[in-house]
């Protein structure tokens, strides 16, 4: 089996389909919403129960959820495999594979957990295109920008995510919904900390890494704050979580940049929308 | 016979195709009972998926082209969305055309709650026409209006297979689970 | 209850622990660098098929699968120093170059169609030969000055047997066909001839041999 394998590649069944980037970011009718709202929409765009089409974009999203639980199985698989063990910068730490195939582990009851949830809210699997974004960010060639990429930067965007969704059950009075969120919630804090940890112990004496990999972090952040997506205000559908962001290690500048970006993303979205 | 009016005729923003909708709203009209004629207006400049009934008399449906669109290949129309978005729709404005169904307040107006139950009686309907519509996902969007319990599955149920409903049928479906929800929260 | 101060035996009536064991320090700590070595192997290929395996049941079992192994390794890394190994990577060795050829061969398989194969090469060969020679070991290491070594081995081998029995399954219920049969059948045989000219997953002798005294009276 070779070492880095392309997301095009990825094996699926037949219920999947694979929705290519550019076209959705292409499309001439502009970013969608999460919560049924127009991106970068003025108000509250924040996605609660009480918004009319909120059950359906709470299945949309938690959709897009598993297969980015899928994806990151198969990235953290992937990382187990991809590099020889060392401490070299072209390779992966013993250690590091070790919390790889923890990871995998977890993905996997992540997975086990969104089909039930599928289940439960009525989605078939499948039912919405897939696109490979997650996974593409865990193939960068360098393991320490792989966990930014994805563990600091998607897992981070999960944690909010989760948050987000959790309190959404709570409001809506679903139980099997809040329930499933806080269990996943209490993982992907453990997989962020992960990140930071690692990012932090690979690149201590390589500062030219540590921006490389911070930048690259920024880039996918920045990816998926769009359209406004996600930040600090009603405006935005997920809500940034800090608190839980401070429990995965990160500090608070760190979470203030990721909040800046998001608010430019915000303005851009809203400037796009204006246009359009 | 009832004549079906879809805009716009050519399409810029996404791949769709005029006749293939108006076919699957002409074959719904029939099978709902509805003679009258109908336009739809998709506007297709947002992937958003809002739909309403913008009139009546004569009977105007304005959608958001994402309503109308594959879930899983963006830009193109899914006829099984159509049949979906379309086919709750006309099944509410033949009860509203029905002088046996009652005065229910205009769309604005409706509660979440009234307006979950009156999909659920819509989509039952769907389904029994054959249509393959999402009974989970319809039951899923009921219990976050209705509640999370037995009172509300099983209201849920009873509208799912019930014929010759009328409006007051549908407030008392609304004050029973509402009477549920107040008791498990005092 | 009797007098506490009466004595009492340091080995039960019923704790039959002896002394001797067929492992020195040395050898222990070469079979658990080799140990270590497979599950290395094992829990990085299980990751790296993930991606590749369209099965959904299949790809999920594979990630909670490939956690075992990457535990399994960690369990016997941290044997190592303790069998005076200070540095576990100097034993983290495979048991011969026959050996490495069985991974080779047994990582080989990518395509999405080879789920059968992905899955014999694992449960139907290198697991077995696992539980083989983690049992032979078990069996006849010291159980007093060994015991680490014997707890270790319990819980590996109690997840050898839940995965071995997770994977059998999988692999029972994507064969359909007498041709499928024979491909599984075709490739496990040659793997197998790999594993033997290897001698198992710690080289000859993974599993004793049943013929040496025959071979010493000779
Ligand atoms: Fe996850
Ligand atoms: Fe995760």
């Amino acid at each position: 089996m070779r070492k880095l394998f392309p997301p095009d590649l990825l094996a699926r069944d037949g219920r999947f389909t694979r929705v290519n980037n550019a076209d959705r970011f292409n499309d001439p009718r502009g970013a969608r919403g999460v919560a049924g709202g127009r991106p970068g929409k003025k108000g509250n765009n924040r996605l609660t129960p009480d918004l009319p089409e909120a059950p359906d974009a709470a299945r949309t999203l938690m959709h897009g959820i598993f297969v980015g639980e899928i994806q990151a199985l198969e990235g953290a698989g992937r990382t187990c495999w991809d590099f020889e063990t060392g401490k070299g910068s072209d390779e992966a730490p013993f250690e590091l594979k070790l919390d790889m195939a923890r990871q995998c582990w977890d993905e996997a009851r992540h997975c086990e957990i969104s089909v039930k949830l599928s289940d439960w809210m009525g989605t078939e699997l499948g039912e919405f295109g897939e696109s490979a974004f997650l996974y593409e960010a865990a193939c960068n060639p360098d393991p320490v920008l792989r966990l930014t990429g994805v563990n600091r930067a998607l897992e981070g965007l999960a944690i909010d995510v989760f948050t987000t969704m959790k309190d959404f059950g709570d409001i809506a009075g679903d139980p099997v919904l809040e329930f499933c969120e806080d269990w996943m919630l209490a993982d992907e804090v453990t997989h962020v900390k992960m990140g930071s940890d690692w990012l932090r112990r690979l690149t201590a004496d390589d500062p030219e890494r540590r921006a490389n990999a911070l930048e690259f972090q920024r880039v996918v952040d920045k990816l998926f704050s769009f359209g406004g997506l996600r930040g600090e205000t009603d405006e935005n559908p997920i809500k940034l979580a800090r608190r839980f962001r401070e429990l995965a290690g990160f500090t608070d500048v760190e979470i203030d940049d990721i909040s800046n970006v998001s608010e430019e993303a915000t303005r851009e979205a809203a400037a796009t929308g204006a246009r359009g | 016979m009832a004549s079906v009016t879809v805009t716009p005729d050519e399409w810029q923003y996404v791949a769709f195709d005029s006749a293939r909708i108006a076919a699957v709203a002409e074959k719904l009209l029939g099978e709902t009972g509805l003679d009258v004629d109908l336009k739809i207006e998709v506007d297709e400049t947002t992937p958003l998926g809002r739909v309403s009934m913008t009139s009546l008399q004569p009977l105007v449906v304005a959608v958001e082209s994402g309503a109308f669109e594959d879930a899983k290949r963006p830009r193109q129309l899914s006829e099984v969305a159509v049949a979906d978005v379309l086919g709750r729709l006309l099944h509410r404005c033949r009860d509203r055309l029905d002088p046996a169904f009652g005065e229910p307040p205009p769309d604005a107006a409706l509660t979440l709650q009234q307006s979950t139950a009156w999909d659920a009686y819509a989509v039952g309907r769907c389904a029994r026409l054959g249509y393959p519509v999402q009974r989970q996902r319809r039951l899923y969007h009921f219990r976050n209006r209705h509640g999370f319990n037995d009172v509300a599955d099983q209201a849920f149920a009873r509208l799912w297979e019930a014929q010759g409903l009328t409006w007051a049928d549908l407030e008392a479906v609304c004050q029973e689970t509402d009477a549920a929800r107040s008791a498990s929260v005092g | 209850m009797a007098d506490p101060k009466k004595p009492r035996p340091a080995f039960a009536p019923w704790d039959t622990r002896e002394l001797p064991g067929s492992f020195t320090v040395e050898e222990t700590a070469v079979r658990v660098g080799n140990y270590k070595w497979i599950e290395m192997k094992l829990f990085e290929v299980l990751g790296g098929w993930i991606a590749t395996v369209p099965e959904l049941d299949v790809k999920l079992r594979l990630g909670t699968h490939c956690y075992h192994h990457a535990w399994h390794a960690e369990l016997f890394h941290k044997r190592l120093p303790e069998l005076r190994e200070m540095n576990p990577e100097r034993l983290t060795l495979p048991a011969n170059d026959e050996l490495v050829a069985f991974v080779d061969a047994m990582t080989a398989p990518e395509g999405q169609g080879e789920t059968i194969e992905k899955l014999v090469g694992v449960y139907r060969v290198l697991i077995p030969h696992k539980i083989a020679a983690y049992t032979f070991h078990l069996n006849n290491t010291s159980t007093i000055t060994d015991a680490p070594t014997i707890r270790t081995l319990k819980l590996v081998l109690q997840d050898e047997f839940d995965d071995w029995r997770d994977g059998e399954m999988m692999i029972q219920s994507l064969i359909e066909t007498p041709e499928e049969v024979d491909r599984a059948a075709r490739h496990q045989a040659s793997l197998e001839k790999l594993m033997l000219a290897a001698g198992g997953i710690a080289g000859p002798g993974s599993i004793g041999n049943p013929y040496a005294l025959q071979e010493a009276t000779a």
